[in-house]
């Protein structure tokens, strides 16, 4: 028990929050001794007397009696988490959930009362983080057993955003506010939010946000890892109401922000940003941007190719085989609207190859190549249809006479965009 | 674990001065501070004085460390090698001064045990401060712990020169050496830990069932009624067993509701019968195959009077009887009936989820299949094949599809009549769209005021037959209108 109230005052003595937090940390490689430190008749006393010691041993006096008092709770509900993790052959999650919810609310309060300063934010943060990975191992369990059930991290989700709240609506002076750790707990909260798959929960917290917008430090005084983390859900939940414009528009600062080691972020952020540029700027992923992910490379690039020869077939194989991942990942729907694209730019061949009599080109043509690159006999009827759609969606410029079966093409820029 | 020494002891930080007496005699030399922290024997020496006897707590602990992680082949060899490092150590009355937390393990047994830092950790964790003085022969793996009384300096010369407005800013660095190290891979190692304890408890499942079943408020009611209609009633207290139909009379109840709605097709009156026949099912907590039984019918009479309201509602509670695998029923024929109604309500988020849920089963079914295309044909804006599939759709999904074909036709128009220039046959329309005959195409363009702009028109090549056609360039703006008022949310009750 010592070396982690030790470390306590250690901490205290130089303001320094990450060694604070980590005393209540489920990392902490004391976890094991401080279970076995103390029973649970004397747990609270224990630890109050330990507190007090240290707290009397410095210069000066880390704090008064309420906050030991505060303190105490956390350690007692941390000896409890601990008790629940070491002390037993068999973890039993829930368990550990219960006592890990306590000390979470612990710290949640000693905030709220004002307790705890902005460099012990540090504390809040490890409380909700682990609080969110015991709540899915608790869910896991209960679901291994044969329950379908989420409750856990919606509970610890329901705390969390308490947390949140209690960053959200601090009042004190910007250099001492706790608005300091409203980002850092709202990517908590997105994590959890999209892993229990309740994204408007996400737009709740956006909303929350945005109304208290004027007394926020400026996004990027934020650490940028909390930025980039951020932007990166701002970015998806944009992507999944179809928005893409604001989707390009968070994942590239997501993108251009991120560390340029953190392999995996940039893998996800991709994951959304490639689709996103396919719809928004028709753009398609280099070989060399997707070099690195091989995963990456291996679903997109196959398809980024057929889209640029106008590949139906491949194209269409191609989103077959990944079909599972992407869906998964929601970017199926989306990227299936690259097909558009595909046979744009097959059509567009179709043009060129049409030599002096461009302007005017027989439906029959554009039949032939479909028919051709996906590999089914089309009718014409079918092929009227997507050039029909073409031109509505303004792929091309031109219009279908129906009476002589002639596509015609706008003298200029008939394919907008294309160069031709 | 075996047991820390310093704990059997009892011994905390208030106690340590009391090794002052004995360090006398262990020819220390002066700059040796580690009296003060070296520890955790010290209680139990005072006790027993003949220390050459003695072995210190932290050499049983080495010893314990030295075979830990040594694989049974070597152990002759180990043991020789420990013999010597411990007869040395008393030859040379170093066994006191040695520390033994950090002391090399003999060289047989080394390998391995620089490996599992895991356990490392601990045992270093048990009898820290002895580490914490001796930096020069610091352990590799022992470095969460040893930098731990260094770390205070370090943050002292970080605290200068940061000064920045983010108040976590000046900590930035001290992450590596702070004394619990929180990496980036902190849950993986945690998983790690923690996957001995992942064994399934039965109890535990046992004691859910249970409590879940004691409980008073989920204690299913029985009820006593025997007539076989019954108006529907929204429950506002508790079920009166009186006024409920047991599953005897219930089975009764749905022959009579079939045959009725063959003869009278009167569906506000068999929509309140279904409606109480549900209620009944659900506060007697009937789950079987005649609860999904009812929940189809239900959902069937509903889509035949397109009542999607209802329907969603016997939809949903479907999906939930057909998860808890309750044998019966024709999940796939549903199945295809939500893809097709998440199309008519536009939830592509829902409908990314059904289409990740699909098993290859599910994606063998006809009707499942026909569902997909319809999808597709959908999403690709191809009109051509979504008509052709609406006039195939099997089961009831020509019923489902009706909800939202006028939406599709008025999309299908709006990009007709942009491209096709200077006109576009009625025919034509007719047969692109889906309609059973001219007169009904008509009635539709009539019924988005775009009647006018149909005319006759002479035949160029004049063998008499005059076309009808639609004028694609004035009837565009009217019909893009109609389309973006039909695609205004679909608002529902009872949706999921």
């Amino acid at each position: 028990m010592e070396s982690i109230i030790r470390a306590w005052r250690t901490a205290h003595a130089d303001e320094n929050g990450k060694l604070l937090a980590s005393t209540i940390s489920l990392t902490n490689t004391d976890l094991e001794e401080f279970a076995y430190s103390t029973n649970p008749a004397r747990v609270a006393e224990d630890i109050f007397r330990s507190l007090e010691y240290e707290n009397n041993s410095s210069r000066p006096k880390i704090t008064n009696k309420t906050g030991l008092e505060a303190w105490a709770e956390v350690y007692v509900a941390y000896w409890k988490v601990a008790q629940a993790l070491e002390r037993h052959d068999e973890v039993e999650w829930g368990q550990v959930f219960v006592a890990m919810k306590d000390m979470t609310q612990a710290v949640i309060r000693g905030f709220q009362n004002g307790l705890w300063e902005v460099w012990q934010l540090e504390v809040l943060y490890t409380a909700c983080k682990y609080l969110r990975y015991v709540a899915i191992r608790a869910d896991e369990a209960k679901r291994s057993n044969g329950e379908d059930t989420w409750k856990s991290l919606e509970d610890a989700a329901r705390i969390i955003n308490r947390a949140f709240n209690v960053c959200l609506n601090d009042r004190a002076e910007l250099a001492q506010s706790r608005k300091w750790g409203t980002y850092y707990i709202i990517n908590i909260l997105f994590k959890t939010y999209f892993k229990l798959n309740a994204i408007t929960l996400s737009k709740n917290i956006l909303k929350a946000l945005v109304a208290n917008t004027t007394e926020m430090p400026d996004l990027l005084d934020f650490r940028t890892s909390d930025v980039v983390t951020f932007k990166y859900y701002c970015g998806v939940i944009a992507f999944l109401d179809e928005n893409y414009v604001k989707a390009e528009e968070h994942l590239e600062m997501a993108y251009q922000l991120c560390h340029k080691a953190a392999q995996k972020n940039k893998e996800l952020i991709l994951t959304y940003l490639i689709p996103t540029k396919l719809l928004t700027q028709r753009q398609l992923p280099s070989a060399t941007l997707l070099k690195p992910y091989p995963l990456l490379e291996s679903l997109f690039l196959p398809l980024a190719k057929c889209i640029k020869s106008g590949d139906l077939r491949g194209y269409d194989e191609n989103l077959a085989r990944g079909e599972d991942w992407f869906v998964k990942k929601r970017i199926f729907l989306t990227l299936e609207r690259g097909r558009d694209i595909t046979l744009r730019n097959l059509f567009r061949k179709v043009y060129l190859a049409a030599g002096d009599s461009k302007t005017r080109i027989p439906v029959d043509h554009f039949k032939a190549a479909v028919s051709w690159k996906s590999g089914v006999e089309l009718e014409a009827e079918e092929v009227e249809c997507y050039l029909a759609n073409m031109i509505y969606k303004g792929y091309i410029k031109g219009y279908i006479s129906r009476e002589k079966g002639m596509v015609v093409l706008s003298g200029s820029n008939a394919f907008p965009g294309t160069g031709v | 674990m075996t047991t820390p020494p310093w704990r059997a002891a009892g011994g905390t930080a208030v106690q340590r001065p009391s090794f002052h007496p004995v360090s006398v005699r262990k020819n220390l030399g002066k700059s040796n501070s580690s009296n003060t922290y070296s520890t955790s024997q010290a209680p139990q020496q005072q006790q027993q004085p003949a220390r050459r006897t003695q072995f210190p707590d932290a050499l049983k602990a080495y010893v314990a460390r030295t075979f830990e992680d040594c694989p049974s082949e070597n152990k002759a060899e180990v043991e020789v090698s420990l013999k010597k490092i411990i007869t040395d150590a008393f030859e040379n009355e170093t066994v006191w001064t040695i520390d033994w937390a950090t002391h090399p393990l003999p060289a047989a047994a080394r390998r391995q045990s620089t490996t599992t830092s895991d356990k490392m950790d601990i045992s270093s964790g048990d009898d820290s401060s002895p580490a914490s003085n001796t930096p020069t022969k610091n352990h590799s793996s022992n470095v969460s712990k040893g930098s731990k009384r260094k770390l205070s300096s370090r943050i002292a010369s970080d605290k200068n020169e940061f000064t920045v407005t983010r108040p976590d800013k000046k900590y930035k660095k001290t992450n590596a050496s702070d004394y619990s190290y929180e990496g980036p891979d902190a849950f993986k190692r945690l998983d790690k830990r923690y996957k001995r304890h992942q064994a399934k408890n039965v109890f535990s499942h046992y004691n859910a069932m249970h409590n879940a079943l004691d409980s008073p408020a989920f204690a299913p009611i029985v009820g006593r009624a025997t007539n076989l209609e019954k108006r529907y009633l929204r429950l506002t207290s508790a079920p009166d067993p009186d006024t409920v139909r047991p599953l005897h009379v219930l089975e009764k109840t749905l022959e009579l509701l079939k045959s009725k709605w063959k003869a009278e097709n009167n569906y506000s009156y068999i929509c309140d019968q279904f409606k109480s026949l549900r209620q009944d099912l659900t506060v007697q907590h009937i789950k079987n195959d005649f609860t999904i039984n009812v929940y189809e019918i239900h959902a069937r009479i509903a889509l035949e009077k397109a009542d999607l309201g209802e329907y969603n509602q016997c939809q949903s509670q479907l999906a939930n009887l057909y998860s808890e695998k309750i044998p019966g029923g024709h999940p796939h024929e549903f199945k295809a009936y939500r893809i097709l109604y998440l199309l008519h309500t536009c939830n592509r988020t829902d409908m990314n989820d059904i289409l990740a849920s699909l098993t290859p089963a599910e994606k063998e079914d006809r009707a499942i299949l026909h569902a997909l295309a319809v999808r597709s044909a959908v999403a690709g804006g191809n009109f051509h094949r979504f008509f052709k599939l609406y006039l195939d759709a099997p089961n009831m999904g020509g019923y489902l599809m009706d909800s939202f074909i006028d939406r599709e036709r008025l999309a299908a128009l709006a990009a007709i009549c942009r491209s096709y220039r200077p006109d576009i046959p009625f025919r034509h329309i007719t047969e692109e769209l889906g309609f059973e005959n001219d007169a009904e195409c008509e009635a539709f363009i009539v019924k988005h005021n775009a009647g006018n702009f149909i005319k006759t028109k002479e035949s160029s090549k004049d063998d008499g037959t005059n076309k009808i056609v639609l004028e694609t360039v004035k009837a565009l703006p009217i019909i893009e209108a109609a389309k973006a008022v039909a695609f205004k949310k679909v608002d529902i009750k009872g949706q999921i």
